[in-house]
């Protein structure tokens, strides 16, 4: 039992992790109600899968280059996943497509009756 | 460790075919969208899993082309989607 079969068996079991993650995501998408709850399930699971999956890659090649190669990767990610998931929302609100009754505070629809500047 | 790998790519399949059962299924086009960003993950997961398995490294460009190139399919449809659509939720 060497270093490297320890690392192998470690880089797996991340890769199971992130790959039971994906799932995750996929039945949130299926069982959840309307586009507001299933870009809730979309979005998170997905990105920390995909970390996990990024460090089964370091762990398994250990290597810097690939290192410094994965690092853009889950930044990009980071970094784009709430933006996307911010227009379809939008969108989403706007085309009428989510449950209005499911709603505890609908703080967009206060921001559009309230006029700018009345001082509220 | 060969078990191992066997049940990761079941797994995968098994997120992937359900994902792919929302974009059939999915009664209006935002439905579509969010699911075909979570199946172009699963594919970024996939690429990456099977570049860790087998060792070898030649799939990175794609890895950082997809995670870079993918956001602007669900902003595009997100922002040019009518304002209603006729679909009964």
């Amino acid at each position: 039992m060497n270093l490297d079969t320890v690392l192998d068996t470690v880089s797996l079991v991340l890769l199971l992790i992130g790959a039971l993650l994906c799932l995750i995501a996929s039945i949130g998408l299926v069982r959840l109600r309307d586009v507001p709850t299933r870009l809730h399930a979309a979005t998170k699971p997905q990105v920390l899968g995909l970390i996990l999956v990024c460090l089964a890659i370091a762990l398994s090649l250990r290597s810097w280059p690939v290192v410094a190669f994965l690092v853009p990767v889950v930044l990009i990610q980071l970094a784009t996943a709430p933006l996307s998931a911010h227009m379809v929302g939008r969108a989403a609100y706007r085309n009428g497509t989510l449950d209005e009754q499911s709603l505890v505070a609908d703080e967009l629809r206060d921001a559009q009756e309230t006029p700018p500047a009345s001082g509220d | 460790m060969t078990v191992l790998i066997w049940i990761i790519l079941a797994v995968f399949a098994i997120a992937a075919l359900v994902a792919l059962v929302r974009i059939v299924v999915g009664p209006s086009i935002l439905d579509r969208a969010v699911a075909a960003d979570v199946l172009l993950t699963e594919v970024m997961c996939v690429l990456g899993a099977e570049m860790a398995i087998n060792h070898h490294t030649r799939n990175l460009p794609v890895l950082l082309i997809i995670a870079a190139v993918g956001v602007f399919g669900s902003i595009s449809i997100a922002r040019f989607v009518a304002r209603k659509d006729n679909s009964p939720r």
